[in-house]
């Protein structure tokens, strides 16, 4: 019979691994509801709407391949994170792919423009690690 | 005598009449063909060039390059949310311009003449599309106008149809 210092590497080696594995995968996952809006009227931001929800009912469909990392800088409300990362989440949806709707009066010769760019509400899967949040869409 | 020449004028004016119908060439324009891909396109109100429009080919992506462009909005807090909101409205205007790009233009018009005279005249142009995969490739902001360059690249085997 061997004796616990003779499996003192062995024990090390297991002890690392689990470490390792539990501070690679996420703290707590979650998926939320996200639909955004903002209108442009005559070349000029209007109006902007973000609603973040959490699903009450389990998503499906298939994670989206590209994922995005946003920084928490220990936050824990989603939507603070998203607010503090606002350009680079606007710039990830432009990859998921957003509505366009464009309507334009010319009335007497005086041209009025209305854009409204939309992104149809869409499930998130929100992976919370230590330090960054890992978003990615269900399609 | 007198009446001889008369009629002899008559003649020759009869003769030359028709020698003049027999000579004109009737020209015979096709109708411009579905697959061609030429464009005629107006300038400034004058039917200025027939140019060829770029395809999307099988083995080829076609890549589109548009320039949006906003405004800041008058009373903003700072600079920095003047650049933000501007960029966010040119953003918004290069998306429509891809859009218009690809998918086309829904235009409606109404002009109202009353007594030979233009009362009202009204052109409503809309364009509904879905825009995915669009990269800022460059960003400028000079005097309150900013300019966001946006390309798409578009593949054949997105569009099935």
């Amino acid at each position: 019979m061997r004796s616990r210092d003779g499996n003192h590497s062995f024990t090390q080696s297991i002890s690392t691994l689990i470490l390792f594995v539990l501070c690679s995968s996420a703290l707590f996952a979650d998926e939320y509801l996200i639909s955004y809006q903002y209108t442009v009227k005559d070349s000029i931001l209007y109006n902007e709407k973000l609603f973040i929800s959490k699903s009450m009912t389990k998503c499906s469909g298939k994670l989206y391949k590209n994922s995005l990392l946003l920084e928490r800088n220990g936050l824990n409300s989603f939507k603070k994170i998203l607010q503090n990362n606002k350009i680079l989440f606007f710039q990830y949806l432009s990859k998921i792919g957003l509505n366009v709707q464009n309507y334009e009066t010319l009335y007497n010769q005086t041209d009025h423009s209305f854009i409204i760019i939309t992104l149809k509400t869409t499930c998130f899967k929100v992976d919370f690690n230590e330090n960054f949040v890992k978003i990615a869409p269900l399609k | 005598m007198k009446y001889t020449l008369v009629l002899i004028a008559f003649f020759s004016v009869v003769s030359l009449a028709a020698q003049r119908e027999n000579t004109r060439q009737v020209t015979y324009i096709p109708p411009a063909s579905s697959s061609s891909n030429t464009k005629a396109c107006s300038v400034n109100n004058n039917v200025t060039a027939v140019t060829e429009e770029a395809t999307l080919s099988a083995s080829q992506p076609l890549l589109i390059s548009v320039v949006g462009q906003g405004v800041a909005p008058v009373n903003t807090a700072s600079p920095a949310q003047a650049y933000a909101l501007a960029k966010r409205a040119a953003i918004a205007d290069a998306y429509r311009l891809i859009a218009e790009k690809v998918k086309g233009v829904r235009i409606d018009g109404k002009d109202l003449v009353k007594n030979m005279m233009v009362q009202r005249s009204t052109v409503r142009t809309s364009v509904e599309a879905m825009v995915r995969n669009a990269n800022i490739v460059e960003t400028t902001f000079k005097e309150g106008l900013c300019e966001v360059e946006m390309e798409i690249t578009l593949l054949r085997n997105q569009f099935p149809h």
